[in-house]
């Protein structure tokens, strides 16, 4: 099933674009997600993780322009067609 | 009443005219502008759907609180040079307590929620302005 990743700000910087397609299982987790698309971006993985592993406090998360609390993402299973927003830290105004 | 996120520039003027009403005795503007801290220029870049969805439930929220009357919200994004307008926020009320008060809620729940982002470029190079994690 297809998964829209939409990244913001550096983010987007980091994966090249605003928005990527991608192919995941069925029964697919939001945690297992992040860990595949920081597979194939090192500078993403550093910029998502910190040293331990644990996905950085500041990291803004939205399931369908929903946000998603970091103690979520283990639980949440995809479904196709979902889009996932990442963001640092708002600074508008 | 505009909740909006937009290149375009605002006319302030226009908009306080066009707002005006018999029934408001006050109406208070917060005008966010680009300052000179040794940069050339900045970007502003908006998830733009989001950033409406939480300008108009802000709104709400401010509806919610105060007896206030009308509010308006115009955000900014793109390339902007020193002393042009990011943002205005129009709150007009029937007393001048609730229209300060309801123009700073939405300033500043707009700094913690909105999904939008600044990038300054100075002579020697580029850099996000960090925003502050809530």
């Amino acid at each position: 099933m297809m998964i829209t990743v939409k990244a913001f700000a550096r983010f987007r910087e980091i994966l090249g674009s605003e928005t990527a397609r991608e192919e995941v299982h069925e029964g697919t987790t939001l945690a297992a997600l992040l860990e595949e698309i920081g597979r194939k971006n090192p500078t993403l993985k550093t910029s998502l993780y910190d040293d331990d592993g644990s996905l950085r406090c500041y990291i803004i998360l939205m399931q369908n322009r929903k946000r998603v609390n970091h103690s979520e993402v283990e639980s949440i299973i995809l479904n196709d067609g979902d889009e996932i927003a990442l963001y640092p830290p708002v600074a508008g105004g | 009443m505009v909740v909006t996120v937009t290149q375009e520039d605002f006319d302030i003027k226009r908009l306080i005219e066009e707002r005006k009403n018999p029934d408001m005795g006050a109406m208070v503007s917060f005008i966010g502008v680009v300052r000179d801290d040794g940069i050339e220029r900045i970007e502003l870049e908006a998830h733009r759907e989001v950033a409406v969805e939480e300008l108009e439930a802000i709104r709400d929220e401010a509806f919610a609180k105060f007896p206030i009357k009308s509010v308006d919200i115009i955000h900014r994004i793109g390339d902007l040079n020193i002393g042009d307008n990011i943002v205005l926020i129009l709150v007009g009320a029937g007393h001048r307590r609730e229209a300060f008060e309801g123009c700073e809620y939405i300033i500043e729940r707009l700094k913690e929620r909105v999904p939008i982002w600044k990038k300054e470029y100075t002579k020697d190079g580029e850099r996000w302005v960090p925003g502050k994690y809530h």
